[in-house]
């Protein structure tokens, strides 16, 4: 039946006793997947220099943690750093860019722009407020932008998340996102809500209002 | 008669009639939005006719944040901070060219210091922003040393800014009415040792990358820019001089304290890559030139004259106002009617300009050389959507 690593990842092996193999196997899948993620070089704006040069670059040595390979095609990244704001024509090209990844995949959204809209949260016709909106994130790196310590933290905390996950013997199990610097007993829903509750306010089209001058001008053309 | 311009992309690369020359079938490329060599989300479509280029159409709009329209909404003190997000490498510059058309809506003066501080900490900037762009430049090149050399020299300058303005990046500085915090009791002593070290680093550069002959051949020739054409396409900053035009706003229309010290305005001769590399190596040197004359005067003084809660009040008009980034001329338009906000502001923004030359440039050359082309031209995309 040949070694039990030419089955992984997702073999299940009919072994007599086999629990205790599979919770050993399990432990070094992810230890291995944790410390080998290989990110797609993706920037959009400000958060590039920051989170994938100056973090990958001499001084903070982004390979101490094994994730410096960076890959300019999806197809061979599992890691996807969203680094800065999302615009509604990006969008869909991120979520290609996601779904091009090959499983396991994992994101990161670094910077405000990339959690929430940042300082384009307000009057802006074009951000997408929050790259969650497109894309499943796991952990949430806040900064505008944010410190190259802060993204190795970010890191580190994916590495935990994945090291503590389940691979082979709960597959399909939905991980639970990590806030990499929420304080204790704020929830993401809470962030959510009240966002939704500030942008609600600025709005800078009142949809109201301009459905009545689209209706307006709607008669005109009819007469 | 003549037929209408076509208006779709479609229909303007098919109207481009070209006789192959190999009998090949010509076929188009997207180069970007996600793209390693374009330095961010723009998208480039291609018409290749085997490896050679025959039209470039740029396509933007993949980090239009509205940014323009966003300051319609907002007081003139925060217009500052939004400015931050456009040109990210030179983030000071920025701030001073709007702070400077609102001074001037505004009729806020100014001291001796606060210009002081201004200039220096832009140049400062300048060298911040070349050294990024050379160790990016020679990593599209494909060598990948330059990038850890260019970055470990940045960290030290990162530091300095950190300390007085306590950012990396986006550092939100100058301020209508004079710069956010005074400078760092040990900033002028940081400067000096900076300077100290980056002196032989830069000859350490010169030795690496430009008397690399790999590299020489695959700049010299390569992407040439008539000074006719970078005049018409609004070319602006090195890409500008690079062609052999002497125009630097530093010197034409002197701000800061740029009019009383003594620098030298690097000019290129034929316009192609080489010339764009080597006139932004000797801006690196000018830089330091003028930062070793004003390190020592920087007169005493407020370093903020407006007090940080007062509301700054136009009256209606429109002013202008622009100066020089590290990239070209950054100008910026102010409408107002008299209100909190501005009723209009526009943003000139270099990269918009410099990046259509690259239609005048890669026609005629081959894919690989299009990689260094646009390298040359130091783009920054949220600069050109904004």
């Amino acid at each position: 039946m040949g070694l039990v690593t030419d089955h992984l990842p997702g073999a299940l092996l009919p072994l007599p006793g086999g629990g205790a193999l599979l919770t050993a196997i399990d432990q070094v899948v992810n230890w291995s997947r944790a410390n080998s993620l290989w990110p797609l070089t993706f920037g959009t704006s400000c958060c590039a220099i920051e989170v994938m040069m100056a973090t990958g670059a001499a001084r903070h040595d982004l390979a101490r943690f094994g994730a410096e390979v960076a890959r300019p095609s999806p197809r061979q990244a599992d890691l996807l750093i969203i680094a800065g704001t999302i615009v509604k024509k990006m969008a869909p090209r991120l979520r290609t860019l996601w779904e091009q990844m090959a499983e396991p995949r994992y994101v990161i959204a670094t910077g405000s722009c990339a959690i929430s809209g940042g300082p384009f949260l307000y009057h802006s016709y074009t951000t997408i407020r929050g790259a969650d909106e497109v894309i499943p994130v796991d952990v949430y790196v806040p900064g505008c932008p944010p410190r190259p310590e802060a993204l190795l933290y970010g890191l580190l905390t994916l590495q935990k998340m994945i090291r503590e996950g389940s691979t082979l013997a709960r597959p399909g199990q939905v991980r639970r996102p990590v806030l990499a610097a929420l304080p204790d007993g704020m929830t993401l829903d809470d962030v959510r809500a009240e966002i939704a509750a500030l942008v609600q306010e600025t709005a800078t089209v009142d949809r109201k209002a301009a459905a009545a001058v689209g209706a307006a001008f709607a008669a005109q053309d009819r007469v | 008669m003549t037929a209408p311009a076509p208006t779709t992309l479609r229909a303007r690369l098919d109207a481009t009639p070209w006789a192959s020359p190999l009998g090949t079938q010509e076929y188009f490329v997207n180069m970007g939005p996600q793209h390693p060599s374009t330095h961010g989300v723009l998208r480039l479509v291609l018409k290749l006719d085997g490896e050679t280029v025959r039209e470039v159409v740029p396509v933007l709009g993949y980090i239009h944040r509205g940014i323009e329209k966003i300051c319609e909404h907002s007081n003139y003190r925060q217009l500052v901070h939004l400015t931050d997000r456009m040109d990210y490498l030179s983030a000071l510059a920025n701030n001073w060219a709007v702070t400077r058309v609102v001074e001037k809506a505004a009729g806020l003066e100014t001291n001796g210091r606060i210009e002081a501080i201004r200039t220096l900490v832009t140049e400062l900037q300048r060298i911040h922003s070349h050294q990024l762009w050379w160790g990016v430049f020679g990593m599209d090149l494909g060598a990948f040393t330059p990038f850890f050399y260019g970055f470990r020299d940045r960290e030290i300058l990162t530091d300095v800014f950190e300390r007085t303005i306590g950012g990396r990046l986006t550092l939100n500085y100058i301020q209508p009415g004079g710069v956010m915090h005074d400078i760092h009791p040990e900033f002028v002593r940081d400067v000096k040792a900076f300077m100290a070290v980056f002196r032989p680093r830069l000859d350490e550069y010169e030795a690496l990358l430009s008397e690399n002959v790999i590299v020489q051949e695959r700049l010299r020739g390569v992407g040439v820019l008539s000074a006719a054409d970078a005049v018409a396409l609004g070319a602006t900053g090195p890409v500008l001089r690079a062609s052999g035009v002497a125009h630097d706003l530093r010197k034409a229309e002197p701000y800061g304290l740029y009019g009383q010290v003594q620098f030298d305005v690097p000019i290129g001769s034929r316009g192609d890559c080489w010339d764009r590399y080597a006139v932004r190596m000797c801006e690196m040197r000018q830089s330091l030139r003028i930062v070793d004359q004003l390190i020592d005067h920087i007169p005493e003084g407020k370093h903020f004259l407006v007090k940080p809660a007062a509301k700054i009040k136009v009256q209606p008009g429109v002013w202008y106002s622009h100066l020089e980034t590290a990239r070209g001329v950054l100008g910026a338009m102010l409408v107002s009617t008299g209100g909190e906000a501005p009723y209009r502001v526009h943003l000139r923004t270099p990269n918009f300009n410099n990046l259509w030359t690259v239609t005048a440039m890669a026609p005629g050359g081959r894919v690989g050389d299009l990689v260094a082309i646009l390298s040359s031209l130091d783009l920054v995309v949220p600069d050109i959507d904004r």
